[in-house]
């Protein structure tokens, strides 16, 4: 025990003997082998995060409070996560406490009329989907799926999703919150701290909300926020799912009012003229380039195994053979999905019209096989629920994302060829998987109403196997001067290694520095470090709380 | 096999926490979302399949070991299998059931056991079965049938009763039952009687690998001699181990379980019904029909990869996912049953909740086995019915005790009881 | 004060000695204690705008950045300190570029909504804009103000649509929120993307929170990126009028939650009688003829299959009113559709239609969510009845905002500013009122004069917090010192 037997006492006084352990297995699966968000490196170098000091469960934010008072009083460090998928949940340096928000896990509220949940860290997507819809409303669900807490996406990542273009993305719906500063003070934000409710997530006057989050969060490296409000939207569909199928090819058949599409386009303008357009009529519920992460070549074919329950990884081979799976794939080379929600019948007629009017625009169709019964439906069922981002890892475990091109969607479709083309070159040395080079996914909108686009490629490796793993680093070290070298900046490849270096540890401070000098505007750094200072004066956190000191 | 010999899936697993939730397409609300019993009941990551494989990792790798905390985290696995079916929503290759069915077998042969299971260790190896009861009085439940016994006849099919049946007399005639109506619908079906032993299920689900072998083998043998080409039974269990585990070791005969026979029986026209029972039930799926009961093809094979990095089998293997599990069956003949209406839970099929009783929770565990039988009685009393129905005798027994102890008016049939009414 | 440091940075011509203070149209000046500005000064851009800073910075001098032209309501630019500078960014009016692809305008803070709303149209685009702005009311301050705007639809965060900004902070640094980095100075950077579309960030804190409702006390704004709409083909208005707000409510919440109606918002009969009238004399009659509530919905086409847009929501919308026992309908007495379209299309003519009816007119706003505004009327109504002041003269404005999340409500309490007795006696209800619907749970998010103690003194921690904020982004409390919490 690294933790001495007085403090590891205390805080076992603090949320009970059940909900406390440093028992080394325990804390070993509170370990993560990492690069990025997502994915582990395998064991072949040392990139697991330290063990923990100790794991805690608390149960309420007085728990929480107490527990981060004793650490200012000890100087521990603490670091908070709900669901443990991502590397910036779990620690950085050694004596870390870590806790476990999973049994706050409780929905407070959801005001009908005025469309918001209040919630504590440990309510996932999914079982928020589940109540709102219950009563007419819906949630917006970040990218990585259902399975994720809402609260730590939306207050201390980032947010994006697939729903950002109907439903706002999380920075968008993030209303009063509850956050134990890092001190262990209590700031209830917005309309929260005046007693008013939690309607309202700024001011009053200058928002202090700019402190939790801006387009990143603080990702557990400033306290912990213990409650929150998101705002909801219409859900003019049924009160629970109908689903049916045979697991995994899970399906529902939604009313009319319920359309779901792939469309493709002649040219990467036509593309990104489309998203224009979508955006120009506000038209649309849910877009996303999603069935893309599969590879541009095994994209219809995955699509294949995933709608047939009898249907396996086996298959894909066969599959990729056949003329008219390659016909298809051929056919969706630049596309993407669309969910149409009419909120009335009358509303669906014009958006379908309207829709239909932008593809003659723009020279787009609708890739028919898509639209199969039982492939419309499990596409619906797929993007409204989102609970599949478990395939992000489908192939062999792992993947990370490169490149990024985060920005207007002109940006990306400047460049998205030529990162695709590059990777299908280093696909071929066998390191990845061959998936045809574009693997770019990403939201039509990066916020509510549009307007921007992220194109994370996916990058599929074996993380038991050396040279899949070796193979990988070296591609994504080309990426990243691939990207520098083109003035795109460091990709989505790095994006955990200016807080977190291979050895699973904080980032030397000399290389943060220098890559935080080095950014386009180092003053964020420095006033991110004077926050830091001002509000975390123990500096209880790490370094997922990105500071430059003068 | 060994635990090293999912090293590489414990490099593999996504860390995506599937495994603690029922597939999120079905979830219906806040309430009824979770799937594994022991990460709901014990909170902590080590609890759950993706914790296992970790806590897994770390033992083969040498970097923590052996304490009554890892002994809490192994043993408290169900063995249920909601974490295989839930991964398997978007993994092909991954197998987190036999991970921690391995984990157990580990402990087991490290002498890690529990002291709690010690007294059913034991009535296995003296008594041939789970119950702590003499071996002679294995076949008096069915002293007043008249049944052909495979001791003194072949019989092509085989009614096994399984211990719970067998000698427990809150069950016994449920058992009677289904044998009567398989009898009744012209079945020349026969028993064991006293020489009936253990299918060895719920000790292979405990981790003692070696005492299931010695089992399965004495069963087939003894059924091959027998000439018995058909066992049905009506506890999952044995389903279960006599359709998935034995294969392995040699078994050839068809396995049934008694849902099975009578929803076929009830289509053909071979049982009919007099009596109307007027009530709303709720089925729950026992893990080792449903999920778990799916059909087993032998396979022999190797890893191999397509692509540069997807990891595919040669030949190809066959995917265990819960998807071909008998839910229909048992549902058929309720739903044939005059005046029975059945209204569903919220977790169904193959992703049933757990009814808390299997892989030696029930033993050892008491507290988290009724925990988890409870949640289902409140998830059965959500829906409304006033009888929750099930197909297995651990199951029914657990729901039993648990009612008993919480002090609800829930009744618990086992679907033959409801057959046998209205019959 | 030595003003020679100041024409070395603006020119002799921008810098204006003891500029006179706006005349007193609101009376919550009156409870700031006024101090004469002893300088105005006018820079030009941003670097100019930057030197001015750090010359306060230097020699501690108190400044109060303006936008706006007269007349300001709310004392926010009244200086509490003396020897305050004025810094008047009107004459940075500048619209920088319209982009009709990434619907993005840039534009300067003496950018006016007049100014700006017919050139955005001639790109085919228009901003959500706030009910009837006075025609020289800076867009880029409407903004940062967090006024509410007409369409709550488009307002996927309450700062919406402002995006990117450049920021002199109070330190003098100068910055970039946002994607404020792409400044789009170059036309190439708008044909491949680099656009400056993004509002939060960069990084981890969210640096245009920190300027919004913050009356100057943080640091200038000498930029802004703000997104716009598309200029629809066709539009339509709709009346819905109802006898009592309760009426309306459920109906509204409808509206809101399929996001049917464009500009929607609910009226009383006062508050719409100032906004028609354009002589004094017209409105006693109008309040006599206008429904007691009116909710205020107009359609917009886009610019795809416009006119099926409309003639399908137009039927919805009727649907809906119909299952609350409501019509739509494009007159009532006192008022055409077509009319009121006309004017809240446009900012205000002369007078602003605050001060149409008596000169003077005193708001109280706050933040609520709708099903709470019929309470705060009563309590309203029961302070004024107590107050003697006239009922049938408070103007009534609720405007949902954030797509319905909240709705910002507004009362109008006009007052002849040559009338001691009214003024005395609005004073004393706009006061009591105050700390009643404070009590009542109203969350003054822009917490101007008195607003600022209640609010502060009763949410210690976000006090606090806002202090150490100060001063990181303006160490040595040059920006207009006094206002909020300062």
């Amino acid at each position: 025990m690294t933790l001495p037997k007085h403090v590891y006492k205390t805080l076992e006084d603090i949320v009970g003997s059940r909900n406390i352990s440093d028992d080394p297995a325990v804390l070993d699966s509170y370990r993560y082998s990492l690069a990025h968000t997502a994915i582990h490196l395998g064991p072949f170098y040392d990139t697991f995060t330290p063990r923990g000091a100790a794991v805690l469960l608390p149960g309420s934010t007085e728990e929480v409070q107490a527990i981060v008072k004793l650490c200012n009083k000890h100087k521990i460090k603490f670091k908070a996560s709900s669901t443990f998928w991502s590397a910036q949940g779990y620690p950085s340096e050694e004596n870390t406490i870590q806790l476990d928000m999973r049994r706050m896990d409780r929905i407070l509220e959801i005001d009908e009329k005025n469309m918001f949940a209040v919630i504590e860290p440990g309510v996932i997507g999914a079982t928020l989907q589940a109540e709102a819809m219950k009563v007419g409303l819906n949630t917006h669900i970040p990218g990585s799926g259902c399975s994720c807490s809402i609260l730590a996406s939306a207050t201390s990542y980032f947010g994006s999703g697939p729903s950002n273009l109907y439903g706002g993305c999380y920075y968008e719906n993030l209303l009063g919150i509850e956050w134990v500063m890092p001190t262990g003070d209590i700031f209830k934000i917005g309309s929260l701290g005046s007693d008013c409710g939690w309607f309202c997530g700024e001011g009053p006057g200058p928002s202090m909300k700019g402190i939790a989050r801006g387009l990143l969060g603080s990702k557990g490296a400033m306290g912990v926020f213990t409650k929150c409000a998101i705002k909801l939207f219409a859900w003019p569909g049924p009160k629970t799912l109908p689903v049916e199928g045979i697991i995994p090819a899970y399906r529902v058949a939604l009313p009319e009012n319920f359309r779901a599409y792939t469309v493709a386009f002649p040219s990467w303008k036509a593309w990104a003229d489309a998203a224009h357009l979508i955006w120009d009529t506000g038209l649309g519920y849910l877009a996303h380039r999603q069935f893309n992460m599969f590879g541009r070549d095994l994209k219809f074919a995955m699509v294949k195994i995933l709608t047939d329950p009898t249907k396996t990884l086996g298959d894909l081979v066969e599959l990729l053979d056949d003329p008219e799976v390659q016909r298809i794939t051929e056919d969706s080379m630049r596309d993407f999905q669309i969910v149409l929600v009419g909120m009335t019948p009358r509303d669906i007629a014009w958006q379908e019209k309207a829709f239909d009017e932008i593809l003659a625009r723009t020279g787009g169709w609708k890739v028919e096989a898509m639209n199969a019964p039982e492939i419309h439906d499990w596409v619906l069922l797929y993007l409204i629920r989102l609970g599949h981002k478990n395939l992000n890892l489908v192939f062999g475990g792992s993947y990370d994302g490169c490149f990024g091109l985060l920005g207007a969607v002109d940006y990306g479709t400047t460049h998205v060829e030529e990162t695709a083309m590059f990777k299908k070159e280093w696909e071929k040395r066998g390191a990845v998987v061959q998936a045809g080079g574009d693997c770019t996914m990403g939201p039509i909108g990066g916020q509510g109403g549009g307007g921007t686009g992220l194109w994370e490629n996916f990058t599929c490796f074996d993380p038991h196997d050396k040279e899949s793993v070796v193979g990988t680093l070296e591609f994504f070290d080309a990426a990243t001067i691939l990207g520098l070298e083109r003035g795109w900046g460091v990709g989505m490849e790095k994006w955990n290694s200016q807080n977190r270096g291979p050895d699973g540890k904080t980032t030397p401070k000399v290389e943060r520095d220098r890559i935080h000098i080095g950014a386009p505007q180092p003053s964020v750094f420095r006033y991110q470090g004077k926050v830091r200072e001002a509000f975390n004066p123990n500096d209880l956190g790490d370094a997922y709380y990105e500071t430059l000191e003068d | 096999m060994a635990l090293e010999d999912f090293a590489a899936e414990m490099d593999r697993c996504s860390q995506c926490s599937y495994c603690k939730w029922i597939p999120f397409d079905q979830m219906k609300s806040w309430r009824f979302a979770k799937n594994c019993p022991s990460i709901a009941y014990h909170n902590f990551n080590s609890y759950s399949a993706r914790g296992r494989y970790a806590v897994g990792r770390s033992l083969t790798k040498g970097q923590s070991g052996y304490s009554d905390t890892v002994r809490d985290v192994v043993y408290t696995c169900l063995t249920c299998g909601s974490c295989d079916v839930s991964c398997k929503v978007c993994r092909y290759n991954l197998e987190p059931l036999e991970m921690v069915r391995e984990l157990k077998f580990r402990l087991v042969e490290d002498g890690q056991k529990l002291d709690e299971h010690q007294a059913l260790v034991d009535s296995l190896n003296k008594e041939s079965n789970t119950m702590g009861s003499p071996r002679s009085e294995r076949g008096k439940w069915a002293d007043d049938l008249v049944l052909p016994r495979l001791s003194s006849e072949k019989v092509e099919v085989l009614f096994h009763a399984g211990c719970r049946f067998s000698y427990d007399k809150n069950l016994q005639e449920t058992a009677k039952a289904a044998v009567s109506l398989l009898q009744k619908a012209g079945v020349n079906i026969g028993i064991m009687g006293e020489h009936e032993m253990c299918c060895g299920g719920r000790i292979y689900s405990m981790g003692y690998r070696d005492e299931f072998t010695r089992l399965a083998k004495a069963n087939i043998t003894t059924w091959a001699k027998a000439g018995v080409k058909t066992v049905v039974t009506s506890c999952s269990d044995g389903y279960h181990a006599f359709k998935r585990l034995y294969p392995k070791l040699g078994s050839q005969v068809n396995v049934f379980h008694t849902v099975e026979y009578l929803d076929r029986l009830i289509q053909e026209g071979k049982l009919k019904y007099r009596s109307e029972i007027p009530v709303t039930v709720t089925y729950h799926d026992p893990c080792h029909l449903g999920r778990q009961g799916e059909p087993y093809i032998t396979w022999e094979g190797v890893e191999k990869k397509i692509k540069g990095q997807i990891i595919v089998y040669e030949p190809k293997k066959p995917r265990y996912n819960g998807a071909w599990g008998i839910y229909d069956p048992p549902r058929n003949v309720l739903r044939s049953i005059p005046g029975v209406e059945l209204v569903e839970m919220e977790r169904i099929r193959e992703y049933s909740w757990c009814c808390g009783a299997g892989g030696g929770v029930r033993e050892a565990y008491p507290e988290f086995s009724l925990w988890t039988a409870s949640e289902r009685i409140a998830e059965a009393m959500a829906t409304g019915a006033s009888a929750l129905v099930t197909a297995c005798p651990w199951c029914k027994s657990n729901f039993m005790d648990a009612i008993e102890t919480l002090g609800d008016k829930m009744k618990v049939y086992d679907i033959v009881d409801l057959v046998q009414k209205a019959i | 004060m030595d003003q020679s440091r100041l024409i070395e940075i603006v020119g002799n011509a921008g810098v204006f000695s003891h500029p006179e203070l706006s005349e007193s149209f609101s009376l919550d000046q009156k409870l700031i204690l006024p101090n004469m500005p002893s300088v105005l000064v006018k820079p030009r851009d941003v670097d100019e705008v930057q030197k001015i800073v750090l010359w306060a910075n230097e020699t501690l001098t108190p400044l109060v950045p303006v936008s706006s032209g007269e007349p300001h309501l709310r004392g926010d630019t009244i200086p509490t300190t003396p020897d305050s500078v004025i810094v008047d960014l009107s004459g940075m009016n500048r619209i920088l570029k319209i982009n009709r692809r990434n619907r993005l305008t840039l534009i300067e803070p003496g950018v006016t909504y007049s100014q700006l709303l017919p050139e955005l149209r001639k790109e085919g685009l228009r901003i959500a804009m706030p009910l009837m702005p006075r025609a020289n009311k800076s867009v880029l301050t409407s903004l940062l103000e967090r006024e509410p705007v007409m369409s709550p639809k488009y307002q996927w965060n309450l700062l919406e649509p402002l995006r990117s900004l450049e920021i002199v902070w109070g330190s003098g640094d100068k910055f970039w929120s946002g994607s404020g980095v792409y400044r789009g100075e170059k036309e190439e950077d708008w044909e491949l993307g680099l656009v400056p579309v993004q509002g939060p960030g960069p990084g981890q804190l969210d640096f245009y929170k920190f300027v919004s409702a913050a009356q100057g006390s943080m640091g200038i704004v000498t930029w802004a990126s703000v997104k716009c709409e598309v200029y629809p083909d066709s539009r339509k208005l709709f009346f819905i009028p109802a006898e009592k707000l309760d009426d309306i409510i459920d109906f509204m919440y409808m509206l809101l939650r399929f996001r049917f109606g464009d500009e929607i918002f609910i009226l009383n009969h006062a508050c719409l009688a100032y906004i028609l009238a354009s002589e004094q004399d017209e409105i006693a009659s109008l309040k006599k003829i206008l429904p007691p509530w009116i909710a205020v919905v107009s359609i917009t086409g886009g610019q795809i299959l416009p006119d099926e847009r409309i003639a399908a929501q137009e039927k919805d919308i009727q649907d809906l009113a119909q299952q609350f026992g409501l019509r739509i309908v494009p007159v009532i007495e006192g008022c055409h559709a077509g009319d009121l379209l006309q004017l809240i299309l446009e900012p205000s003519t002369e007078p602003y239609w605050k001060l149409r009816y008596k000169g003077g007119s005193q708001e109280i706003f706050s933040l609520t969510t709708l099903d709470k505004t019929p309470g705060f009327v009563t309590t309203m109504y029961s302070a004024a009845i107590e107050h003697k002041y006239p009922i049938p003269d408070i103007g009534v404005y609720l405007q949902p905002v954030h797509q319905g999340v909240g709705c910002h409500f507004e009362f109008l309490l006009p007052f002849d500013r040559e009338n001691q007795a009214e003024i005395l006696r609005t004073e004393a209800l706009f006061h009591d009122a105050s700390h009643r619907l404070f009590k009542q749970k109203a969350y003054f998010s822009r917490p101007y004069g008195i607003w600022a103690d209640m609010v502060y003194n009763s949410d210690a921690r976000t006090k606090i917090v806002t202090k150490k904020m100060k001063d990181i982004f303006d160490p040595n409390h040059v920006m207009n010192p006094g206002k909020l919490c300062f």
